[in-house]
């Protein structure tokens, strides 16, 4: 990878959706970047895109035209089994609803992007008990997630985020389902992920306190986006 | 953790629906393995010869025939040799385990039967010391692990001795192999004089004429010249080639096996249909789960494996469960009754164990397998 391209760089995109015969366009004609190592907050009225365009940086869904490349993969033109392997491989997911499996403890929802990697069980168990620890639950490997709090589940989901040390993390209204204190530590998590190590994060949030956390804040705004201008 | 204990875990969220689903399987596999177990065990007439015929009263098996008729039936020409014997049942040591004795003249009867039982004329001098002495099966033999020079006790159902005791001791002389594997060796032989002299009621009668016809002659033509001879007799007999003997005895329990079948056919595609249809419920439900695991980037093929484990593990728990039980129904059922839970119906059941358990993961972990991400972020 040559230093002078950004990580992200997204070119023309197009995305639409069919409601009922009734084709929406919902980008016509993206472009963004995202240097290595940004913190980017992604806001936006409800209904404009944001998710969509996360499903198409994790590679879940397609653009329907356009470029959308992250490092050397270019999302795409691969095919579905690709996109899923270079998931496990390159990314972390944070969701708004944790989205833990409910059959699992912690450590064990934790361990299960690890279970795609070449890992012995002892690897496994030495990595989950690290970000367990960084995330400041070490002690809880066997509670289940039921009975946790939110703030505690979202630890839990961040630490199964980068449990496989991706360069990326992609949050999707990570606090929006928490009170103001879980959310701050959350976001200093995030901060320090960012800081600390060198994490991408790109982040979805309705929550101007949240966006503060992030480098520099988009607005969405029919189909493209406008940057804040912050205070230096 | 690893996939399996994923798969495991995912397998007992519902404990309930789970154990009766593996509850499900588990009827089925015992009702095939003890329909199968049956069929195995009542599978004698297949060595069973067209040439010896046995001559029994026409009241049915269990009434006696006067001794006195020898010597009429070895004066048919087309006779060749005669043997007899008398049925003693009983137990040895606990009430199922079910013995039968064939209290028999051994020269006569290894005249007309010994090749086939596999009587040796060492055997038949070692079952001439003595009146007591005792020739046993090696089915029987094995089943109860008696060894030559054992002493045993067979405490009969009916023939009771002169001071009213049914215990009748003998001691274990030899063993004789049969001619075949498929050969009855669930039996013993004994001295006719010995249980003849004793016994209180019935002296000098016997269960049944064992007969070989002269070379040449046709077995069916002379069962009809035996039985004209006693036709008006007090007790008149009816002979039968031993091959129609034992199919007419099994044939009842063919047309019982079919019915069985049918039913085992039956309960089948039943427990089929709910577990397909119960294992299509729980993928559905669980459309948030696979959403999360593909979107940790875990391929559709592993999801797909996922799933079939899940169901493969149902099939294998429940169809070991159902063949354990079966082995414990022919253990308590003893050997007499005929359940023969061979290592062939074993292994027949496993392949339809596992064929089963991959056919009903199909369909629902096709589904998983197309279930779509693109909502994973959206809805839960
Ligand atoms: N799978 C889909 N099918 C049809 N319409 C969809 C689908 N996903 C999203 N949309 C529509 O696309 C628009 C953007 O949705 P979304 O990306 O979820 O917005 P946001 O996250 O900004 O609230 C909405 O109008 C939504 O109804
Ligand atoms: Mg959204």
């Amino acid at each position: 990878m040559t230093n002078t391209q950004p990580y992200i760089s997204i070119r023309h995109l197009q995305k639409g959706y069919k409601i009922g015969g009734e084709a929406i366009s919902i980008f016509d004609g993206l472009d963004l970047d995202i240097p290595n190592g940004d913190f980017v907050a992604i806001m936006g009225p409800s209904g404009s895109g944001k998710s969509t365009l996360l499903n198409m940086l994790a590679g879940i869904d397609r653009p329907d035209a356009g470029e959308l490349r992250i490092g050397n993969s270019y999302l795409n033109q691969m095919g579905e089994g690709a996109r899923a392997s270079w998931r496990a491989h390159n990314m972390g997911i944070v969701f708004q609803f944790y989205n833990l499996l409910p059959m699992l403890n912690a450590a064990e929802n934790v361990e299960l992007p690890l279970l795609l990697k070449p890992l012995s069980a002892k690897d496994r168990r030495d990595r989950v008990r690290k970000v367990l620890d960084l995330v400041g639950l070490s002690g809880r490997e066997r509670q289940y997630p039921s009975m946790m709090s939110g703030g505690q589940q979202q630890r839990v989901g961040i630490a199964r985020a980068i449990v496989s040390d991706p360069g990326l993390l992609l949050c999707d209204e990570p606090t929006g389902d928490l009170d103001r204190k879980s959310a701050d530590d959350v976001l200093q998590m995030l901060r320090f992920l960012n800081q600390e190590l060198g994490k991408t994060i790109i982040m979805v949030t309705h929550d101007p306190e949240a966006a503060k956390y992030a480098k520099r804040v988009l607005h969405l705004d029919k189909g493209n986006f406008v940057e804040e201008k912050r205070a230096a | 953790m690893t996939f399996s204990k994923l798969a495991r875990k995912n397998m007992w969220r519902k404990p309930l629906r789970t154990v009766l689903l593996i509850i499900c399987v588990a009827v089925a596999f015992l009702i095939y393995g003890l329909t199968a177990s049956f069929v195995a065990g009542s599978q004698g007439s297949s060595a069973a010869s067209e040439d010896v015929l046995g001559v029994t009263s026409v009241a049915g098996q269990s009434q006696p025939l006067p001794i006195a008729y020898l010597g009429r039936i070895t004066s048919q020409p087309d006779v060749e040799t005669v043997g007899y014997m008398t049925r003693l049942r009983g137990f040895v040591e606990t009430e199922n385990n079910v013995v039968s004795v064939s209290a028999t003249d051994p020269a006569r009867l290894m005249a007309v039967t010994g090749p086939q039982l596999g009587l040796t004329p060492v055997l038949i001098e070692a079952l001439g010391g003595a009146r007591d002495r005792l020739l046993v099966g090696r089915a029987l033999a094995n089943a109860n692990g008696w060894i030559v020079g054992q002493r045993i006790t067979v405490t009969s159902f009916q023939i009771a001795k002169q001071d009213g005791i049914r215990n009748w001791r003998f001691e274990i002389a030899g063993i004789f192999e049969g001619e075949s594997t498929s050969t009855d060796t669930y039996f013993a032989i004994a001295h006719y004089d010995y249980v003849n002299a004793s016994r209180a009621l019935a002296q000098d009668t016997v269960s049944a004429f064992i007969l070989r016809p002269r070379a040449g002659v046709s077995p069916s033509e002379l069962a009809v010249q035996i039985d004209a001879l006693f036709a008006n007799s007090a007790t008149p007999t009816r002979t039968q080639s031993e091959k129609q003997f034992l199919e007419a005895f099994m044939r009842q329990y063919a047309d019982v096996g079919m019915i069985v079948n049918l039913v085992t056919g039956a309960a089948f595609v039943t427990l089929l249909m709910i577990i397909i249809n119960t294992m299509i419920f729980a993928v559905r439900e669980r459309r948030f789960e696979i959403g999360v695991l593909k979107t940790l980037g875990v391929s559709r093929r592993r999801i797909m494996m996922l799933v079939l484990a899940e169901t493969l593990l149902v099939f294998i728990v429940g169809g070991g469960v159902g063949l354990a039980l079966t082995k414990l129904a022919t253990v308590l059922a003893g050997p007499a009754i005929g359940l023969t839970l061979t290592p062939m119906i074993i292994a027949k059941a496993s392949a339809i164990i596992f064929i089963l358990g991959i056919a009903t993961g199909a369909l629902p972990a096709f589904n998983a397998m197309r279930t779509p991400i693109v909502s994973a972020f959206r809805t839960r």
